[in-house]
Parts: C-alpha cells; structure tokens; sequence
C-alpha cells in the first residue's frame, strides 16, 4: 500500500483520513514539564511571599510587611560582606582553576602509555563530597598533627606551628587552596575534552607556516574550545557563587566572620536564626544578582545565539 | 444516730486510701513502667544528641524500657548545632516527628514561647514524679527546669565545667621549694584567675616542652562558656538590668577577654585551635597539668571507662591515679549546656513519651544511666554523688563526685534569653576575632552593640522581662 501522506501548508505531513494532532507533541512534555515548574517555580513563588511576611523564630506573621526585609539588605553589612567574600574566592579561585585545568589537559593531550589511569585518579578530587574534602583537609592543616606543618618544617628546618584555619592570613588561602585542589580536575576534564576536538589539520597546517605555540593557541585553539570553555566558567562560576560546604568545614565562617560567604550567612539566618522571611528576602536578592550576571556572560561570550 | 449508715462510707474510704497508698509507694520508675505498659506496641521517637551520647538509649535505656513495657523508642540522632533546628522545624512544619526531645536548657525559653514543648506540670502530678524531681542537685534543679513556673523539662546531665589538674606535679617537692621562692606562695591549685596566670606561667616555664602549666579548649563554640563564666566570677553583668544595655564590653569583659588571650602564651602552641578532642588529648597525655572541661575528662583521665569499643578513640591514659579535681579558679563553675529531657507539644504519643522521661530522670534508672562508661550522662541527682556503686568505680571516684556536687551547689547558668543562640553567636566571633588577633576593647564594644541590636529587634521590654526572670534565679549571677 502506498503512503498516501499529503502535507499541510506549514510542512506537516498527515496520514490519509487522519487529522494531524499537533499538540501531541506538547502533551508527551507536559507531565515533565508540570513537574519542573512544580518544583522550581512554585518553591520560588513561595519564597517571594514570605519575603515580604514577617516570619521570625517568635513571630508567625504572615501579613505584608511592605519592603521592611528588603529594605533591611542594604542596611546589613554582614550581608554585603559575605558577597565580597564569595566575590574575593571567585576571582581568585577561578582563573587559577582555568589555567592549571588547561595545562593539565595539554600535558595529557597526547596519547601517552598509562594516561587513562592518570586521568582517572586525576579526577578523584572532584569525586568527594565537598564537605568530607574539607574535613579531611581540616585535618591535614592540624598544627599539631597535620601533615602540611610537617613537610613545610622539613623544607624551613624547623616547626612551622601555622594556624591555617585561625589566622587571618593563612585563612584564604587554606581556602583557596582546597577549592582549587577539588575542582580543578572538572576543568581539566572538561578542557581536555575540548583540546581533543580541535581540528588538527589547522595545527598542522599552522606548525608548517612556522606559527608559534601562543599565535596558535591565540588563533586556532581558543576560539575553538570558546564556547566549551565559556561553560565551563560559568559553572564553577555558579559553584565558587555557592561555596558553602569546604568554608563551613575548615572555618566555620570564622575567623569572625572573615570567611562567611553568602550560602554561609543565608544558612546561618535561616536555619539556625530562623529570620525566615528576612533569608527569602536575601535569596532574591542573590537570584537578581546572579540572573545579571548569567545573562551578562552569556550575551558576551555568545553562548546562546 | 445509725453509725452503721457510715460503716460502708468508712470502708470504701480506707480502700480508697489503701489503694492510692500501694500505688505511691512504688518509685517514680516502676509507676512509669506500670502505666506505660497499656502503650505497648506504640514506638516513640526521641532526639537525642548524636554521637556517645545516644548510645545509652541505643544501647540501654530504649531496649529496656521495650523489654518492660513493650513500647518501641526511635533514637534520632542530632548533632548538638543542628537540634534547635531541627526540633523547631518539626514544630512550625506540624510535622510532629518527635515525641521527647532533649533539650538544652539556655534554649527553653525559645522553645517554651514558641510553643514547641509540652507543659509537664499535669504530667508529673498525673503520675507522682514531684518527690522525685525534688531530690534533683539544686543548681539544675531549680534553674534548668522552668520557665515561667512551669515545668518544661526535666535536667538529665549534670554538666558542668570542672578543673582537673595533676596531683603529682603540684606535689612535687622541688617545684613547691622553687614556687615559693619565686613567688612567696604555696603552689596549690588555683582558686583564683591571678593565682591560675602565676602557676600556669611557672609550670610551663619548669615543664615545657614536655608539659605546659595549662591548655583550654579554644574553639568559640567551647570558649564561649569559659567567658561567660569568667566574666561573672570576675564581677560582670551581662545587661544594665534596666536599659537592657549590653555591658559586657565593661572594664571587667577586656580585662577577661586580655587575660584569656594572653595565657596562650602559656600554653601548647597552637592552642587556638584546641576542641573538646585536642584539649583531651594533650591532658591525658600528660602535655599539661591542668584544664577545664565537663565531666567525662575527669573518668577518663582515670581510665574509667575508655576499654569499651566506642571510647577507642580517647587517647589512653598515662595520668591515670595522677588527677585532682576542682572547681576552677572563682569557685563558680559554668553549668555549660547540660541536657533536659522534654515532651513535644505536637507528639501525639504525649503520655508515652511522658512515661519515658520520667522512667529515664528516674532515682533509680538515671543511677545507673550516668554509671555507663560509655555514655555521657553526667551525674545530677543528690543520690548520684554519694552513690556506694559510683563511689567504688575507681580509687579517686569519691573526690571526682565531691568536686562535681560541689560544682552542681555553685555552678553558673548559662545565658538564656529570647533568641540565645543569637546573643551567643556574637559571643563565638567575639573568641573568634580574638585569636584572630583583634583588640579585645574592640571585639567587646562591636559584641555590645550587636547585642544591643539584637535586643532592640526582639524588643527591649519583652527580652527585658526574660532576663530579669533568669538573673533573679540562684544560679544566674555568683553571690559576691
């Protein structure tokens, strides 16, 4: 029997005495869709209401307070500080991230004996649970009995007592440090699958006219691992935005509140302050901030065109 | 007059009192037991702290009170940071998970104005357990069980900050001939905090590096106590009872918050970063000659205890027949959180529950309850400390249990007030700054004023009330 389709003005092609169901289509998406605006927008929605209620550990208000919580934002210093914390790790924590993900990923481009099992065990940091890498790490920086004093006292020939989690100076660092140990390899992976897709023709056809590593990487690599790159960015972007679990384990916020970034002091508001409707307050602001942001670097970097 | 028209009045009155006799000559436990035992086949859910803690109704108490009455006790294990949360999330979500709780007592007020627990009062006459709550240590008793003259909880945990010191060192003769030579006085424990710098000064200089005169624990959420203890032993108020000013920044908080900054000079280095485990450590291991700690350091320096599996990781022993035990330097010990056993105003299993509590605080349950080696249930009740099974646990028992009813005759409450957590919020960053190195007449006037704007947004009159009703208790403020 011969297919008797015919097709509608739009191109749509609809069987012989059947009439075409469109919104067929719509219907298989719809429960999954019906779920995520349950999940997502609805908790969202929610939240807003609460961000103008007057819900407190004493008090169940629920009537409108106006813009009092939202008000109160620009008038709590914690607040601002906490971002500038988040800010601070950020952009150190980042660009590090970036470029070591991207020489590890050249070191392990060529196809060298054993390089599977080493990017395997390169990637473990990114395995762990956030918070037991940093209460491992809390205890590897132990002054007492961590190993870190210990193989800087064997380089400096003698103890070197440092307070990595106490002392403002060595606080960050330690910080620092640990964020860029876990989750360099996500970049690394990430990069490295990039580099491997880079048409080597061009390389090759670069290499024969004499162009230098930097001119090749400037011309041929980079626009072509851009887009890769600019999402990977933009994730551990999001993920040094929320950094909550590392801080919390090495330092508790402290010294202080020296570490206290914006999950921190939102963690701390909520859910042990129960300043409820004042958090959602400061989660919407958080939200604006980041939605700026996300479009802003996406509209730049031409991710979504 | 027919007499006889009484008769039948006379006896069914003296049955009536035989009865109610027999019934309150049974202890307070058995009662429980008798009464709880029409539940069988319930499970009752009670939060507990996690860790060591929670092994005694893991391991004791909850398969007991199912193997005498039947009922099922679900352990839900929380770690100490995280129970306010979790018991007040219950509470507003009407979840009601939790049947009993454990409580600490700075948090009572927060809770009891909320509404999250249960009043006892009905309870405790219901089932005949005022007798019994009478003969609970004074300290704990009438200053960790109300709030507003209502029955909230019952104190479970007689803890409380003790000084423990090595009896070898102070009696050693060469150090005593050397002390008093230096100084003109006797080398003795401390009983004041300027007697505490010179001997804990002294010894480092003799003893380190194998030994420092003294470590504390100095993490904020521990320290936090010791200031609060301190700043009283030394004459501070917290508030201008009137005002509900904040007056911790007084002359009295720097000279505290100096002092407690420049004795870790005298001790191990990194001592800044010293917890519950990192201070036991360096005692037990004979890295110095005193601390202060709640009471499970005392049985365990002792070496009570510390063969049982779970405590595998307390270091040993090495000073074992070497500890003396104080009150520290003020004579007035912070009570230090302590636990109070309490019903969920939303459980709907309230007498049940009930029931367990009263079994658990029990004369003759939380005897044995506080005897475990392995949990950390400190003893509470006037009985526990002159105990003959208690006293026989080890050669020293007999001074530990002095030194702890001592402690429980002139401890120091906690601060509770509406919203503690967050008055002490400000205290754990004040240590925090501390030994980040900032000013202590910094830290303090930047502590008072947030606390200032704490009360201000709670409301000065409400909290007001609230403090004047915890610093007119027995245990609020030393009698000076």
């Amino acid at each position: 029997m011969t297919d008797t389709a015919t097709f509608d003005g739009n191109g749509h092609r609809a069987l012989a005495g059947r009439q075409p169901d469109w919104s067929f289509r719509y219907w298989i998406i719809a429960p999954a869709i019906l779920l995520m605006l349950a999940i997502g927008l609805f908790p969202l929605i929610y939240a807003l209401i609460v961000s103008f209620q007057g819900l407190t550990m004493l008090d169940n208000d629920t009537s409108f307070q106006g813009f009092a919580n939202y008000a109160q934002l620009f008038k709590d210093l914690r607040l601002w500080q906490s971002l500038a914390h988040t800010l601070l790790i950020t952009v150190i924590a980042l660009p590090v991230e970036l470029v070591l993900g991207l020489a590890m990923a050249y070191l392990f481009l060529e196809r060298l004996p054993g390089r599977q099992l080493f990017v395997s065990l390169l990637v473990m940091p990114c395995v762990i649970s956030p918070i037991v890498a940093g209460a491992t790490w809390r205890l590897m920086f132990d002054n007492r009995y961590g190993p870190i004093n210990q193989i800087l006292g064997w380089f400096a020939g003698h103890p070197v007592p440092a307070l990595w989690t106490v002392n403002p100076k060595l606080v960050y660092p330690a910080i620092v440090f640990c964020e860029i140990w876990q989750w360099t390899p996500f970049m690394f992976l990430i990069l490295l699958a990039a580099l491997s897709n880079v048409d080597k023709s061009q390389l090759e056809a670069a290499e024969i006219d004499g162009a230098g590593f930097w001119r090749v990487f400037r011309r041929i690599v980079l626009p072509a691992i851009w887009p890769v790159m600019a999402v990977a960015l933009l994730i551990r972007g999001l993920d040094l935005v929320r950094i909550f679990d590392i801080i919390w384990a090495l330092t508790s916020g402290g010294p202080g509140t020296m570490t206290e970034t914006i999950s921190i002091y939102t963690y701390v508001q909520g859910f042990r302050q129960f300043e409820v409707s004042y958090t959602a307050a400061m989660a919407f602001l958080v939200i604006v901030i980041l939605t700026v942001i996300v479009i802003a670097v996406i509209r730049r970097t031409g991710l979504v065109k | 007059m027919h007499f006889s028209k009484f008769i039948p009045l006379a006896v069914a009155s003296a049955m009536a009192f035989g009865a109610a006799a027999s019934a309150w000559a049974e202890s307070a436990a058995e009662r429980a037991v008798n009464e709880a035992k029409k539940y069988a086949g319930t499970t009752i859910t009670i939060v507990w702290e996690a860790g060591l803690q929670s092994l005694d109704p893991l391991n004791f108490s909850g398969p007991k009170w199912k193997e005498l009455t039947g009922i099922d006790v679900k352990v839900v294990e929380v770690s100490t940071a995280e129970m306010f949360t979790k018991i007040m999330q219950d509470y507003r979500s009407g979840a009601s998970a939790y049947d009993a709780l454990n409580v600490i007592p700075a948090w009572m007020p927060d809770l009891a104005q909320a509404g999250a627990l249960e009043v006892l009062d009905p309870y405790v006459d219901k089932y005949g357990f005022r007798d019994e709550l009478q003969n609970i240590a004074p300290t704990y008793r009438d200053n960790q069980m109300m709030v507003d003259g209502k029955i909230y909880g019952f104190p479970d945990d007689g803890d409380v900050f003790l000084m423990y010191y090595r009896k070898d060192i102070f009696g050693d003769a060469n150090l005593q001939a050397e002390y008093k030579a230096q100084t003109g006085n006797d080398l003795k424990v401390p009983t004041t905090w300027a007697d505490f710098d010179s001997v804990g000064q002294f010894l480092t200089d003799k003893l380190a590096p194998n030994t420092y005169g003294a470590a504390f624990f100095r993490q904020p959420p521990y320290t936090m106590y010791m200031f609060q203890e301190r700043f009283r032993v030394e004459g501070g108020k917290f508030f201008d009872a009137d005002t509900m000013k904040a007056t911790i920044n007084s002359d009295i908080g720097v000279q505290v918050l100096t002092a407690m900054r420049d004795e870790n000079k005298f001790m191990p280095p990194g001592v800044e970063t010293f917890g519950f485990v990192e201070n036991l450590a360096a005692f037990l291991q004979g890295q110095t000659a005193m601390t202060i700690s709640w009471p499970p350091y005392g049985r365990w320096a002792a070496g009570y205890g510390t063969d049982e599996a779970v405590l595998s990781w307390v270091p040993k022993s090495t000073i074992a027949g070497k500890v003396g035990y104080a009150l520290p330097p003020g004579g007035h010990p912070e009570l230090a959180a302590g636990f109070a056993l309490s019903v969920s105003s939303t459980s709907k299993n309230k007498d049940a529950a009930y029931l367990f509590i009263q079994w658990l605080n029990s004369e003759d349950v939380s005897l044995q309850r506080v005897q475990l080696p392995y949990a950390l249930r400190d003893p509470f009740r006037n009985s526990h400390f002159t105990s003959p099974e208690y006293l026989a646990k080890w050669p020293d028992a007999g001074a530990y249990l002095a030194a702890l009813q001592e402690g429980s005759k002139t401890g120091l409450l906690d601060l509770s007030l509406l919203q503690t957590d967050k008055y002490e919020e400000v205290l754990r960053q004040a240590i925090s700054k501390l030994w980040a190195g900032d000013d202590p007449k910094a830290i303090l006037d930047t502590a008072a004023a947030e606390w200032d704007a704490i009360t201000a947004k709670i409301g000065v009159d409400k909290q007001k009330a609230v403090y004047g009703s915890w610093a007119a208790k027995s245990g609020a403020y030393p009698k000076m």
